[in-house]
């Protein structure tokens, strides 16, 4: 079942581009990675799907329902953390809480104290007085707190020091195996990498590619370092092959396509060493946006 | 309901100052009356005056010497107060959370734009309520040391119930501002704007014959305090009016709310 699906969805802010006719779906219980640099859309996508802002065309529904029309009543399941939170300045973080567990129908007390427990967030202070990791901490729990069955997070990371990442990430784990699918919108490429199953990427508002994280890695590309005397950079100019540079005891270069004609040539190398590994997500994703 | 406690509390300070203002325009009026009181002399200085400038001030209709008087043109302060007062409750209590970035909270919150506006129009009702009672409350404590009579009660209650329907206008116009407006950091400014615009407008409506249908587009008009001292009651084509604007700012107010995209 898709929790999510985005059909042909367009958005435009006057004349500025926000996003062109994407389309993707997310499956129950996955852990979907969004990447994108900076306005290329990521925002824009969950804004629409959460009915901030509205298409220009297309339509998107959440939970098999259209994400406008049902919106209200699809908020009930969904949770979700902005890239940067904003919360009402004079008010005490667990006034705060309280008040966004209120228009929850369930009693979210515990889930609340457990999370920030979790979070080591002081309940106490009033948000004003919060550095930025701390209102994004806040937000971890505002987001969590009524145990939601779908979760928006826009780039969730930024400002938590490593120690607080990593125990985010540990409880984006639990909720995605209590079932709980999740829309992860990133910039940085580790963090999609260590977590999510699939990803999409947007790219000047548009979906350039959505694959599993592993066929993106695996299928498509190797990264090639061939140590040899006397080598010609030439030989290596062949289709399937980019990035290629050279230095002064060999090559590197990323390949694509069957991996036999690679090896048949490099066999024919007196080499002093070689390696062929799997590119890191970074590097795919430098080599879309060149 | 809890948006609607949460925005009352987050207003209470405003109304405090509001409620401080016009109280202190209230004692400090009451310190010029009484040398007015009962003053015969005051009256040969007005007659002096140019009739232009007595009406925009409203001095023709009363004798300000009395305390009946003096209130009727009071009467122009507590309407201005309670516009201004109502507009920058509606506009602001909408566009602040634009403006303060809270709108991706408050928005994402399982809520119907429409409860949002109802709950947050209610608590600026409330506010408003409490500007008139506040002002009515202060102006009766005042009012008690020359003793008034009965007429004086009942002229003070048809005041507050004409301010109240100023606030009324107002607020539902701040409220479609607050809602309707892109540049949400300006309809605050557009809709005080807007009042002291009317209000030039009833000035100069009063002042000249030829101009007399200006005083449709004023609500500072509708309840001239002069005439709801000689007739006693709200002019029903007025009210008419007024209760059109108010249902078509509001119903502007929720359409354009539900329909525009919300700027983050």
């Amino acid at each position: 079942m898709n929790v999510i699906e985005v059909d042909h969805l367009t958005k435009y802010y006057g004349k500025a581009r926000g996003i062109i006719d994407v389309s993707f779906q997310v499956e129950a219980g996955e852990i979907f990675g969004f990447i994108g640099p900076n306005g290329a859309g990521k925002s824009t996508t969950i804004r629409l799907l959460l009915s901030l802002i509205y298409p220009t065309s297309g339509s998107a529904k959440i939970f098999g329902r259209d994400c406008i029309k049902y919106g209200p009543a699809l908020r009930q399941e969904i949770g979700y953390l902005p890239s940067e939170v904003f919360y009402y300045e004079h008010m005490k973080v667990i006034d705060l809480l309280k008040y966004s567990a209120s228009f929850y129908k369930k009693d979210c007390t515990q889930r609340l104290h457990e999370l920030a427990e979790i979070m080591e967030l002081n309940l106490n202070r009033r948000i004003e007085d919060l550095s930025y990791g701390n209102k994004k901490k806040v937000g971890i729990v505002q987001g969590l707190l009524h145990s939601p069955r779908l979760l928006f997070l826009d780039e969730p990371t930024a400002g938590l020091d490593p120690l607080i990442q990593r125990k985010f990430f540990n409880l984006i784990r639990e909720e995605n195996q209590r079932g709980v699918t999740v829309f992860f919108s990133s910039h940085i490429l580790g963090e999609v990498q260590r977590l999510c199953n699939r990803v999409g990427i947007i790219k000047e508002g548009r979906i350039i590619e959505i694959s599993d994280i592993r066929t993106l890695q695996q299928n498509n590309y190797k990264k090639v370092r061939i140590a040899a005397n006397g080598i010609d950079v030439a030989d290596f100019n062949i289709e399937g092959v980019s990035k290629l540079e050279s230095n002064h005891d060999g090559v590197r270069f990323f390949f694509k396509g069957d991996i036999n004609t690679i090896v048949r040539k490099i066999s024919q190398i007196d080499l002093v060493d070689v390696s062929i590994e799997e590119p890191t997500l970074e590097e795919i994703f430098m080599h879309y946006y060149e | 309901m809890n948006i609607f406690l949460r925005e009352l509390k987050a207003n209470f300070k405003s109304l405090l100052v509001w409620g401080g203002i016009i109280i202190l325009l209230i004692v400090i009026a009451m310190a010029k009356y009484s040398a007015y009181a009962d003053n015969p002399q005051l009256l040969a200085v007005l007659d002096s005056m140019p009739p232009a400038l007595l009406d925009a001030f409203n001095l023709k209709a009363f004798n300000l010497t009395t305390l009946s008087g003096f209130f009727g043109v009071m009467f122009t302060y507590f309407a201005l107060m309670g516009g201004i007062a109502a507009a920058m409750w509606g506009s602001d209590i909408i566009s602040k959370e634009e403006r303060d970035k809270t709108v991706e909270f408050a928005l994402t919150l399982p809520v119907t734009r429409n409860q949002v506006i109802t709950s947050k129009a209610l608590a600026a009702l409330v506010n408003s309520i409490a500007f008139v009672l506040i002002t009515w409350v202060a102006s009766l404590a005042a009012a008690s040391y020359y003793h008034p009579n009965i007429a004086f009660y009942n002229f003070l209650a048809l005041e507050m119930q004409a301010m109240f329907v100023i606030e009324l206008i107002f607020l539902a116009i701040g409220l479609l501002l607050g809602c309707a407006m892109k540049q949400y950091k300006r309809a605050g400014s557009t809709a005080v704007s807007i009042i002291l615009a009317t209000y030039f407008l009833s000035i100069i409506s009063g002042m000249n014959k030829k101009l007399d249908l200006l005083k449709y587009f004023t609500p500072f008009k509708y309840f001239d305090a002069g005439k709801l001292f000689r007739t006693g009651h709200m002019d029903l084509t007025y009210l008419l009016l007024s209760a059109i604007i108010i249902v078509v700012a509001m119903a502007g107010a929720y359409l354009t709310y539900n329909r525009r995209d919300l700027y983050i």
